[in-house]
Protein backbone atom coordinates (compact mmCIF):
# COMPACT_ATOMS: atom_id res chain seq x y z
CA UNK A 1 0.00 0.00 0.00
CA UNK A 2 1.15 3.53 -0.80
CA UNK A 3 1.87 6.09 1.96
CA UNK A 4 -0.84 8.31 0.57
CA UNK A 5 -4.42 7.16 0.92
CA UNK A 6 -5.62 9.88 -1.45
CA UNK A 7 -3.74 11.91 -4.03
CA UNK A 8 -5.31 14.41 -6.42
CA UNK A 9 -3.11 16.32 -8.82
CA UNK A 10 -4.39 19.28 -10.87
CA UNK A 11 -7.89 17.82 -11.05
CA UNK A 12 -10.44 19.78 -13.03
CA UNK A 13 -14.10 19.16 -13.70
CA UNK A 14 -16.19 21.64 -15.66
CA UNK A 15 -19.95 22.02 -15.53
CA UNK A 16 -22.03 24.75 -17.08
CA UNK A 17 -22.28 26.82 -13.91
CA UNK A 18 -19.54 25.33 -11.76
CA UNK A 19 -15.90 24.38 -12.18
CA UNK A 20 -13.79 22.32 -9.84
CA UNK A 21 -10.52 24.02 -10.56
CA UNK A 22 -7.00 22.64 -10.29
CA UNK A 23 -7.55 20.57 -7.16
CA UNK A 24 -4.42 19.28 -5.42
CA UNK A 25 -5.06 17.18 -2.35
CA UNK A 26 -3.07 14.64 -0.40
CA UNK A 27 -4.22 12.51 2.52
CA UNK A 28 -1.45 10.49 4.17
CA UNK A 29 -2.43 6.98 5.28
CA UNK A 30 -3.53 6.86 8.90
CA UNK A 31 -4.80 10.44 9.00
CA UNK A 32 -8.23 12.05 9.26
CA UNK A 33 -8.84 14.93 6.90
CA UNK A 34 -11.74 17.32 7.32
CA UNK A 35 -12.90 18.81 4.05
CA UNK A 36 -14.70 22.00 4.96
CA UNK A 37 -16.60 24.21 2.59
CA UNK A 38 -19.87 26.09 2.25
CA UNK A 39 -22.79 24.56 0.36
CA UNK A 40 -21.96 24.23 -3.33
CA UNK A 41 -18.21 24.57 -2.73
CA UNK A 42 -17.37 21.31 -4.53
CA UNK A 43 -17.01 18.89 -1.61
CA UNK A 44 -19.40 16.28 -3.00
CA UNK A 45 -18.04 16.59 -6.54
CA UNK A 46 -14.50 16.05 -5.22
CA UNK A 47 -15.64 13.00 -3.26
CA UNK A 48 -17.51 11.52 -6.22
CA UNK A 49 -14.40 11.97 -8.36
CA UNK A 50 -12.43 10.13 -5.68
CA UNK A 51 -14.85 7.22 -5.92
CA UNK A 52 -14.81 7.15 -9.72
CA UNK A 53 -18.51 8.03 -9.92
CA UNK A 54 -17.69 11.26 -11.74
CA UNK A 55 -14.83 11.34 -14.25
CA UNK A 56 -12.47 14.30 -14.01
CA UNK A 57 -11.86 16.27 -17.21
CA UNK A 58 -8.19 16.75 -16.35
CA UNK A 59 -5.70 15.68 -13.70
CA UNK A 60 -4.72 12.49 -11.91
CA UNK A 61 -6.56 10.81 -9.06
CA UNK A 62 -5.09 7.96 -7.03
CA UNK A 63 -6.92 6.31 -4.15
CA UNK A 64 -5.16 3.62 -2.12
CA UNK A 65 -2.68 3.33 -4.97
CA UNK A 66 -5.40 2.83 -7.61
CA UNK A 67 -5.85 5.20 -10.54
CA UNK A 68 -9.38 6.55 -10.67
CA UNK A 69 -11.79 6.18 -12.32
CA UNK A 70 -10.19 3.30 -14.28
CA UNK A 71 -9.47 1.14 -11.22
CA UNK A 72 -12.54 2.09 -9.17
CA UNK A 73 -13.69 -1.49 -8.66
CA UNK A 74 -10.37 -2.57 -7.14
CA UNK A 75 -10.21 0.59 -5.02
CA UNK A 76 -13.76 0.31 -3.71
CA UNK A 77 -13.07 -3.04 -2.05
CA UNK A 78 -11.15 -1.03 0.55
CA UNK A 79 -13.23 2.16 0.59
CA UNK A 80 -16.20 2.67 2.86
CA UNK A 81 -18.37 5.47 1.53
CA UNK A 82 -21.37 7.08 3.20
CA UNK A 83 -23.05 10.31 2.25
CA UNK A 84 -25.83 12.45 3.60
CA UNK A 85 -27.95 11.73 0.50
CA UNK A 86 -27.44 7.96 0.69
CA UNK A 87 -30.48 5.84 1.57
CA UNK A 88 -30.93 2.15 2.26
CA UNK A 89 -33.83 0.06 0.93
CA UNK A 90 -36.82 1.27 2.95
CA UNK A 91 -38.79 -1.95 2.70
CA UNK A 92 -35.93 -4.12 3.97
CA UNK A 93 -34.66 -4.68 7.49
CA UNK A 94 -31.23 -3.70 8.73
CA UNK A 95 -30.51 -7.41 9.16
CA UNK A 96 -31.23 -7.95 5.45
CA UNK A 97 -28.81 -5.14 4.57
CA UNK A 98 -26.16 -6.67 6.83
CA UNK A 99 -26.56 -10.04 5.09
CA UNK A 100 -26.36 -8.32 1.71
CA UNK A 101 -23.10 -6.54 2.55
CA UNK A 102 -21.70 -9.65 4.27
CA UNK A 103 -22.33 -11.65 1.08
CA UNK A 104 -20.10 -9.21 -0.81
CA UNK A 105 -17.27 -8.37 1.58
CA UNK A 106 -15.08 -11.22 2.81
CA UNK A 107 -13.64 -8.91 5.50
CA UNK A 108 -17.09 -8.31 7.07
CA UNK A 109 -16.63 -8.33 10.84
CA UNK A 110 -19.75 -9.95 12.30
CA UNK A 111 -18.71 -9.42 15.93
CA UNK A 112 -18.03 -5.73 15.30
CA UNK A 113 -21.37 -5.33 13.51
CA UNK A 114 -23.15 -6.76 16.59
CA UNK A 115 -21.17 -4.41 18.82
CA UNK A 116 -22.15 -1.44 16.67
CA UNK A 117 -25.79 -2.53 16.76
CA UNK A 118 -25.64 -2.27 20.54
CA UNK A 119 -23.63 0.95 20.67
CA UNK A 120 -25.91 2.69 18.19
CA UNK A 121 -29.07 1.29 19.79
CA UNK A 122 -30.36 -0.19 16.52
CA UNK A 123 -32.72 -3.15 16.05
CA UNK A 124 -31.57 -5.43 13.24
CA UNK A 125 -35.07 -6.82 12.60
CA UNK A 126 -36.61 -3.38 12.09
CA UNK A 127 -37.35 -2.15 8.57
CA UNK A 128 -35.38 0.91 7.48
CA UNK A 129 -38.57 2.88 6.83
CA UNK A 130 -39.27 2.78 10.57
CA UNK A 131 -35.90 4.37 11.42
CA UNK A 132 -35.43 8.02 12.35
CA UNK A 133 -32.90 10.07 10.34
CA UNK A 134 -30.27 9.55 13.02
CA UNK A 135 -30.88 5.79 13.06
CA UNK A 136 -30.60 5.65 9.26
CA UNK A 137 -27.24 7.42 9.37
CA UNK A 138 -26.04 5.07 12.09
CA UNK A 139 -27.29 2.03 10.13
CA UNK A 140 -25.42 3.23 7.03
CA UNK A 141 -22.26 3.76 9.07
CA UNK A 142 -22.61 0.32 10.65
CA UNK A 143 -22.73 -1.22 7.16
CA UNK A 144 -19.66 0.77 6.16
CA UNK A 145 -17.58 0.28 9.31
CA UNK A 146 -18.16 -3.47 9.70
CA UNK A 147 -16.53 -4.07 6.30
CA UNK A 148 -13.30 -2.81 7.90
CA UNK A 149 -12.31 -0.50 5.02
CA UNK A 150 -8.82 1.01 4.74
CA UNK A 151 -10.29 4.35 3.75
CA UNK A 152 -13.52 5.92 4.96
CA UNK A 153 -15.00 8.63 2.77
CA UNK A 154 -17.85 10.40 4.51
CA UNK A 155 -19.78 13.15 2.78
CA UNK A 156 -21.57 15.29 5.38
CA UNK A 157 -22.36 12.28 7.61
CA UNK A 158 -23.47 14.34 10.60
CA UNK A 159 -25.84 16.70 8.78
CA UNK A 160 -29.24 16.85 10.46
CA UNK A 161 -28.21 14.79 13.49
CA UNK A 162 -28.95 15.70 17.09
CA UNK A 163 -25.91 16.37 19.35
CA UNK A 164 -26.08 12.94 21.02
CA UNK A 165 -26.15 11.05 17.70
CA UNK A 166 -23.34 13.27 16.38
CA UNK A 167 -21.26 12.52 19.43
CA UNK A 168 -21.85 8.75 19.10
CA UNK A 169 -20.80 8.80 15.46
CA UNK A 170 -17.72 10.95 15.98
CA UNK A 171 -16.68 8.73 18.90
CA UNK A 172 -16.95 5.67 16.67
CA UNK A 173 -14.96 7.31 13.89
CA UNK A 174 -12.22 8.19 16.36
CA UNK A 175 -12.23 4.59 17.60
CA UNK A 176 -11.81 3.33 14.04
CA UNK A 177 -8.53 5.23 13.86
CA UNK A 178 -6.93 3.06 16.53
CA UNK A 179 -5.93 0.96 13.53
CA UNK A 180 -3.10 3.14 12.24
CA UNK A 181 -3.44 2.03 8.65
CA UNK A 182 -6.91 3.51 8.32
CA UNK A 183 -7.65 6.91 6.87
CA UNK A 184 -10.75 9.08 6.83
CA UNK A 185 -11.84 11.88 4.53
CA UNK A 186 -14.72 13.65 6.19
CA UNK A 187 -16.58 16.48 4.49
CA UNK A 188 -18.75 18.87 6.41
CA UNK A 189 -19.78 22.44 6.78
CA UNK A 190 -19.93 21.86 10.53
CA UNK A 191 -16.49 22.98 11.69
CA UNK A 192 -17.07 21.75 15.26
CA UNK A 193 -17.28 18.13 14.09
CA UNK A 194 -14.23 18.48 11.91
CA UNK A 195 -12.22 20.23 14.63
CA UNK A 196 -13.08 17.43 17.03
CA UNK A 197 -11.66 14.54 15.03
CA UNK A 198 -9.43 15.76 12.19
CA UNK A 199 -5.65 15.80 11.89
CA UNK A 200 -5.66 17.65 8.59
CA UNK A 201 -7.99 20.41 7.44
CA UNK A 202 -8.74 21.42 3.87
CA UNK A 203 -10.87 24.44 3.04
CA UNK A 204 -12.68 24.44 -0.29
CA UNK A 205 -14.73 27.27 -1.75
CA UNK A 206 -16.24 27.89 -5.18
CA UNK A 207 -14.49 24.87 -6.64
CA UNK A 208 -11.00 25.79 -5.42
CA UNK A 209 -8.95 24.54 -2.51
CA UNK A 210 -8.08 27.67 -0.61
CA UNK A 211 -5.95 26.10 2.12
CA UNK A 212 -4.90 22.67 3.33
CA UNK A 213 -2.71 21.88 6.32
CA UNK A 214 -2.34 20.26 9.71
CA UNK A 215 -5.11 21.26 12.16
CA UNK A 216 -2.71 22.32 14.89
CA UNK A 217 -0.80 24.47 12.42
CA UNK A 218 -4.06 26.25 11.55
CA UNK A 219 -4.91 26.90 15.15
CA UNK A 220 -1.33 28.09 15.84
CA UNK A 221 -1.02 30.37 12.84
CA UNK A 222 -4.36 32.13 13.00
CA UNK A 223 -4.88 34.89 15.57
CA UNK A 224 -7.09 37.90 16.08
CA UNK A 225 -5.32 41.04 17.31
CA UNK A 226 -7.34 43.79 18.97
CA UNK A 227 -5.46 47.06 18.54
CA UNK A 228 -5.82 50.66 19.60
CA UNK A 229 -4.35 53.05 17.04
CA UNK A 230 -2.93 56.51 17.77
CA UNK A 231 -5.43 59.23 17.01
CA UNK A 232 -5.79 59.94 13.29
CA UNK A 233 -3.55 57.02 12.20
CA UNK A 234 -4.79 54.29 9.88
CA UNK A 235 -3.06 51.03 10.86
CA UNK A 236 -1.38 49.14 7.99
CA UNK A 237 -1.89 45.42 7.20
CA UNK A 238 1.55 44.11 8.10
CA UNK A 239 2.94 40.90 6.53
CA UNK A 240 0.98 37.94 7.95
CA UNK A 241 -2.19 40.02 8.33
CA UNK A 242 -4.90 39.16 5.83
CA UNK A 243 -7.49 41.60 7.04
CA UNK A 244 -7.67 44.68 9.21
CA UNK A 245 -10.87 46.54 10.09
CA UNK A 246 -10.59 49.85 11.87
CA UNK A 247 -13.38 51.92 13.37
CA UNK A 248 -12.06 55.16 14.83
CA UNK A 249 -9.09 54.22 16.98
CA UNK A 250 -10.08 50.58 17.48
CA UNK A 251 -8.93 47.97 14.99
CA UNK A 252 -9.22 44.21 14.63
CA UNK A 253 -6.50 42.49 12.60
CA UNK A 254 -6.73 38.86 11.45
CA UNK A 255 -3.41 37.05 11.08
CA UNK A 256 -2.98 33.85 9.06
CA UNK A 257 0.74 33.63 9.75
CA UNK A 258 0.99 34.81 13.32
CA UNK A 259 4.35 35.15 15.04
CA UNK A 260 4.84 36.97 18.39
CA UNK A 261 6.90 39.62 16.57
CA UNK A 262 3.73 40.73 14.78
CA UNK A 263 2.38 42.25 17.99
CA UNK A 264 5.71 44.02 18.54
CA UNK A 265 5.62 45.31 14.97
CA UNK A 266 2.23 46.92 15.59
CA UNK A 267 3.48 48.45 18.83
CA UNK A 268 6.36 49.93 16.82
CA UNK A 269 3.78 51.73 14.65
CA UNK A 270 2.47 53.40 17.80
CA UNK A 271 -0.53 51.12 18.27
CA UNK A 272 -1.37 49.47 21.57
CA UNK A 273 -2.07 45.72 21.43
CA UNK A 274 -5.13 45.15 23.61
CA UNK A 275 -5.26 41.39 23.13
CA UNK A 276 -4.11 38.52 20.96
CA UNK A 277 -6.88 35.93 20.70
CA UNK A 278 -6.99 32.37 19.46
CA UNK A 279 -9.56 31.71 16.76
CA UNK A 280 -11.95 28.79 16.47
CA UNK A 281 -11.86 26.68 13.34
CA UNK A 282 -15.17 28.22 12.31
CA UNK A 283 -13.74 31.73 12.59
CA UNK A 284 -10.65 30.65 10.66
CA UNK A 285 -12.85 29.06 8.00
CA UNK A 286 -15.00 32.16 7.55
CA UNK A 287 -11.99 34.50 7.51
CA UNK A 288 -10.20 32.24 5.04
CA UNK A 289 -13.18 32.05 2.67
CA UNK A 290 -13.75 35.82 2.80
CA UNK A 291 -10.04 36.49 2.16
CA UNK A 292 -9.98 34.03 -0.73
CA UNK A 293 -13.07 35.60 -2.32
CA UNK A 294 -11.61 39.10 -1.95
CA UNK A 295 -8.40 37.91 -3.63
CA UNK A 296 -10.33 36.38 -6.52
CA UNK A 297 -12.37 39.57 -6.96
CA UNK A 298 -9.19 41.71 -6.95
CA UNK B 1 -15.01 -11.15 -6.70
CA UNK B 2 -16.41 -8.93 -9.43
CA UNK B 3 -18.90 -11.55 -10.55
CA UNK B 4 -20.14 -12.00 -7.01
CA UNK B 5 -21.09 -8.32 -6.58
CA UNK B 6 -23.07 -8.37 -9.81
CA UNK B 7 -24.67 -11.63 -8.72
CA UNK B 8 -25.50 -10.22 -5.29
CA UNK B 9 -27.17 -7.23 -6.93
CA UNK B 10 -29.23 -9.44 -9.24
CA UNK B 11 -30.34 -11.67 -6.35
CA UNK B 12 -31.24 -8.58 -4.32
CA UNK B 13 -33.42 -7.24 -7.12
CA UNK B 14 -35.14 -10.59 -7.50
CA UNK B 15 -35.75 -10.85 -3.79
CA UNK B 16 -37.25 -7.36 -3.61
CA UNK B 17 -39.57 -7.97 -6.57
CA UNK B 18 -40.57 -11.55 -5.89
CA UNK B 19 -44.17 -10.58 -5.07
CA UNK B 20 -44.56 -8.66 -8.34
CA UNK B 21 -43.39 -11.67 -10.33
CA UNK B 22 -45.69 -13.99 -8.40
CA UNK B 23 -48.66 -11.67 -8.90
CA UNK B 24 -48.04 -11.54 -12.64
CA UNK B 25 -47.85 -15.35 -12.80
CA UNK B 26 -51.12 -15.66 -10.85
CA UNK B 27 -52.75 -13.05 -13.09
CA UNK B 28 -51.57 -14.87 -16.24
CA UNK B 29 -52.71 -18.21 -14.85
CA UNK B 30 -56.17 -16.80 -14.17
CA UNK B 31 -56.29 -15.39 -17.70
CA UNK B 32 -55.46 -18.79 -19.20
CA UNK B 33 -58.04 -20.45 -16.93
CA UNK B 34 -60.64 -17.99 -18.24
CA UNK B 35 -59.73 -18.85 -21.84
CA UNK B 36 -60.07 -22.53 -20.97
CA UNK B 37 -63.68 -21.90 -19.91
CA UNK B 38 -64.40 -21.39 -23.61
CA UNK B 39 -66.83 -19.11 -25.35
CA UNK B 40 -66.18 -15.78 -27.00
CA UNK B 41 -66.43 -13.47 -23.96
CA UNK B 42 -64.19 -15.45 -21.54
CA UNK B 43 -61.63 -15.96 -24.34
CA UNK B 44 -61.47 -12.25 -25.22
CA UNK B 45 -61.47 -11.25 -21.55
CA UNK B 46 -58.81 -13.86 -20.71
CA UNK B 47 -56.59 -12.79 -23.63
CA UNK B 48 -56.95 -9.14 -22.58
CA UNK B 49 -56.01 -9.90 -18.95
CA UNK B 50 -53.09 -12.00 -20.19
CA UNK B 51 -51.56 -9.20 -22.27
CA UNK B 52 -52.46 -6.42 -19.83
CA UNK B 53 -50.65 -8.37 -17.09
CA UNK B 54 -47.50 -8.59 -19.21
CA UNK B 55 -47.72 -4.94 -20.24
CA UNK B 56 -48.19 -3.74 -16.65
CA UNK B 57 -45.24 -5.83 -15.46
CA UNK B 58 -43.13 -4.58 -18.37
CA UNK B 59 -43.97 -0.97 -17.49
CA UNK B 60 -43.62 -1.32 -13.75
CA UNK B 61 -40.33 -3.25 -13.45
CA UNK B 62 -37.97 -0.64 -15.02
CA UNK B 63 -39.50 2.13 -12.89
CA UNK B 64 -39.32 0.10 -9.71
CA UNK B 65 -35.90 -1.44 -10.33
CA UNK B 66 -34.05 1.45 -11.98
CA UNK B 67 -35.78 4.82 -11.64
CA UNK B 68 -36.80 4.38 -8.00
CA UNK B 69 -33.20 3.60 -7.08
CA UNK B 70 -32.23 7.09 -8.18
CA UNK B 71 -35.40 8.70 -6.85
CA UNK B 72 -35.18 7.05 -3.44
CA UNK B 73 -31.42 7.62 -3.29
CA UNK B 74 -30.42 3.99 -2.89
CA UNK B 75 -28.14 4.33 -5.94
CA UNK B 76 -25.26 5.93 -3.95
CA UNK B 77 -25.48 2.96 -1.57
CA UNK B 78 -25.13 0.49 -4.45
CA UNK B 79 -22.40 2.49 -6.17
CA UNK B 80 -20.37 2.55 -2.96
CA UNK B 81 -19.91 -1.19 -3.54
CA UNK B 82 -17.02 -2.50 -5.65
CA UNK B 83 -18.92 -2.08 -8.87
CA UNK B 84 -18.34 -0.12 -12.09
CA UNK B 85 -21.09 1.64 -14.03
CA UNK B 86 -20.88 -1.06 -16.71
CA UNK B 87 -21.22 -3.81 -14.10
CA UNK B 88 -24.15 -1.98 -12.52
CA UNK B 89 -25.77 -1.74 -15.97
CA UNK B 90 -25.14 -5.44 -16.61
CA UNK B 91 -26.66 -6.34 -13.23
CA UNK B 92 -29.71 -4.14 -13.82
CA UNK B 93 -30.31 -5.45 -17.35
CA UNK B 94 -29.93 -9.08 -16.29
CA UNK B 95 -32.13 -8.66 -13.21
CA UNK B 96 -34.81 -6.53 -14.89
CA UNK B 97 -34.95 -8.58 -18.10
CA UNK B 98 -34.80 -11.80 -16.07
CA UNK B 99 -37.65 -10.71 -13.80
CA UNK B 100 -39.77 -9.97 -16.85
CA UNK B 101 -38.61 -13.03 -18.75
CA UNK B 102 -39.68 -15.56 -16.09
CA UNK B 103 -43.41 -14.73 -16.06
CA UNK B 104 -43.33 -13.76 -19.74
CA UNK B 105 -41.78 -17.04 -20.83
CA UNK B 106 -43.94 -19.09 -18.46
CA UNK B 107 -47.12 -17.46 -19.69
CA UNK B 108 -46.15 -17.56 -23.37
CA UNK B 109 -45.24 -21.27 -23.13
CA UNK B 110 -48.51 -21.88 -21.25
CA UNK B 111 -50.51 -19.97 -23.89
CA UNK B 112 -48.83 -21.80 -26.78
CA UNK B 113 -49.30 -25.20 -25.05
CA UNK B 114 -52.91 -24.33 -24.39
CA UNK B 115 -53.56 -23.50 -28.05
CA UNK B 116 -51.65 -26.58 -29.19
CA UNK B 117 -53.67 -28.90 -26.96
CA UNK B 118 -57.12 -27.37 -27.50
CA UNK B 119 -58.77 -28.01 -30.83
CA UNK B 120 -61.14 -25.01 -30.39
CA UNK B 121 -58.36 -22.54 -31.24
CA UNK B 122 -56.50 -23.42 -34.45
CA UNK B 123 -52.73 -24.00 -34.14
CA UNK B 124 -52.29 -21.40 -36.88
CA UNK B 125 -52.78 -18.79 -34.14
CA UNK B 126 -49.47 -19.70 -32.49
CA UNK B 127 -47.12 -17.60 -34.72
CA UNK B 128 -49.37 -14.55 -34.31
CA UNK B 129 -49.46 -15.07 -30.53
CA UNK B 130 -45.65 -15.30 -30.51
CA UNK B 131 -45.30 -12.10 -32.56
CA UNK B 132 -47.73 -10.27 -30.24
CA UNK B 133 -46.00 -11.58 -27.10
CA UNK B 134 -42.49 -10.72 -28.35
CA UNK B 135 -43.83 -7.26 -29.20
CA UNK B 136 -44.54 -6.77 -25.48
CA UNK B 137 -40.94 -7.87 -24.83
CA UNK B 138 -39.67 -5.26 -27.31
CA UNK B 139 -41.76 -2.60 -25.55
CA UNK B 140 -40.38 -3.70 -22.19
CA UNK B 141 -36.78 -3.43 -23.51
CA UNK B 142 -37.47 0.09 -24.80
CA UNK B 143 -38.78 1.16 -21.37
CA UNK B 144 -35.91 -0.51 -19.49
CA UNK B 145 -33.30 0.98 -21.88
CA UNK B 146 -34.75 4.48 -21.59
CA UNK B 147 -34.92 4.15 -17.79
CA UNK B 148 -31.25 3.14 -17.53
CA UNK B 149 -29.84 5.61 -20.03
CA UNK B 150 -32.02 8.65 -19.32
CA UNK B 151 -32.17 8.17 -15.50
CA UNK B 152 -35.34 10.23 -15.79
CA UNK B 153 -38.78 9.35 -14.53
CA UNK B 154 -40.39 11.66 -17.10
CA UNK B 155 -38.56 10.08 -20.04
CA UNK B 156 -39.42 6.59 -18.75
CA UNK B 157 -43.09 7.48 -18.42
CA UNK B 158 -43.00 8.88 -21.97
CA UNK B 159 -41.38 5.65 -23.22
CA UNK B 160 -44.02 3.62 -21.35
CA UNK B 161 -46.88 5.59 -22.88
CA UNK B 162 -45.27 5.37 -26.33
CA UNK B 163 -44.69 1.61 -26.12
CA UNK B 164 -48.10 0.84 -24.68
CA UNK B 165 -49.80 2.95 -27.35
CA UNK B 166 -47.96 1.09 -30.08
CA UNK B 167 -49.11 -2.37 -28.89
CA UNK B 168 -52.66 -1.86 -30.17
CA UNK B 169 -51.39 -0.43 -33.44
CA UNK B 170 -48.93 -3.31 -33.86
CA UNK B 171 -51.56 -5.96 -33.22
CA UNK B 172 -53.95 -4.20 -35.59
CA UNK B 173 -51.32 -4.32 -38.36
CA UNK B 174 -50.69 -7.96 -37.51
CA UNK B 175 -54.26 -9.10 -38.02
CA UNK B 176 -54.61 -6.85 -41.06
CA UNK B 177 -51.71 -8.63 -42.77
CA UNK B 178 -53.49 -10.88 -45.29
CA UNK B 179 -50.89 -13.68 -45.25
CA UNK B 180 -50.72 -13.90 -41.46
CA UNK B 181 -54.47 -13.56 -41.12
CA UNK B 182 -55.07 -16.37 -43.59
CA UNK B 183 -52.68 -18.69 -41.74
CA UNK B 184 -54.36 -18.02 -38.36
CA UNK B 185 -57.22 -20.35 -39.20
CA UNK B 186 -54.87 -23.09 -40.33
CA UNK B 187 -55.06 -26.30 -38.21
CA UNK B 188 -51.24 -26.50 -38.29
CA UNK B 189 -48.58 -23.92 -37.47
CA UNK B 190 -47.41 -22.06 -40.58
CA UNK B 191 -44.00 -20.39 -40.37
CA UNK B 192 -44.50 -18.13 -43.37
CA UNK B 193 -41.85 -15.72 -44.65
CA UNK B 194 -43.85 -12.80 -43.19
CA UNK B 195 -43.95 -14.39 -39.72
CA UNK B 196 -40.23 -15.22 -39.73
CA UNK B 197 -39.35 -11.72 -40.98
CA UNK B 198 -41.38 -10.03 -38.24
CA UNK B 199 -39.94 -12.35 -35.55
CA UNK B 200 -36.43 -11.67 -36.88
CA UNK B 201 -37.01 -7.92 -36.78
CA UNK B 202 -38.36 -8.11 -33.23
CA UNK B 203 -35.35 -10.11 -32.01
CA UNK B 204 -32.94 -7.76 -33.82
CA UNK B 205 -34.63 -4.73 -32.22
CA UNK B 206 -34.31 -6.33 -28.75
CA UNK B 207 -30.59 -7.00 -29.34
CA UNK B 208 -30.11 -3.47 -30.67
CA UNK B 209 -31.83 -1.83 -27.69
CA UNK B 210 -29.87 -3.85 -25.12
CA UNK B 211 -26.58 -3.30 -26.99
CA UNK B 212 -27.23 0.43 -27.32
CA UNK B 213 -28.08 0.64 -23.61
CA UNK B 214 -24.74 -0.95 -22.70
CA UNK B 215 -22.87 1.31 -25.10
CA UNK B 216 -24.47 4.54 -23.91
CA UNK B 217 -24.04 3.60 -20.24
CA UNK B 218 -20.36 2.78 -20.72
CA UNK B 219 -19.78 6.25 -22.23
CA UNK B 220 -21.24 8.10 -19.23
CA UNK B 221 -18.71 10.26 -17.42
CA UNK B 222 -20.93 11.35 -14.57
CA UNK B 223 -23.05 8.68 -12.97
CA UNK B 224 -24.21 10.14 -9.69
Amino acid sequence: MTDLAIQLNAVMKKYRYFTLDNIDLQLPAGQIMGLIGPNGAGKSTTIRILLGLIHQDQGDVQVLGHRMPAEQVAAKWDIGFASEDMRLYEGMTLDWHMSFIRSIYPKWDAAYSQLLLKRFGLRAQQKIKGFSHGQRVKATLLLVLARRPQLLVLDEPTTGLDPVARHEILRELTAVMTDEGRSILFSSHNTQDVEQISDQITFIDRGRIIDSMDKEAYLDRWRRLRLEAPSGIELPALPGIINIRQTGRLAVATANAFVPDLANAYENTGARVQSVENMTLEEIFVANVEHSREEVEV
Amino acid sequence: MKGSVVQALILTDWHRHRLHILLCLVCGGLALALIQVGGELPTIFGATVFFVGLIVLGSMLPVSNVINERKKQTLPFLMSLPLSVTQYTAAKIVSTVGMFLVPWLTLVVAAVSFIATHPVIPDGFIPAILIAAIFTFVGFCVIAGVALVSESEGATIAATIGSNSLYGFGWYLLIRNPAIRADMSSPVIVWSREVLTILGIEIAVIALILGLTFYLQSRKRDFI
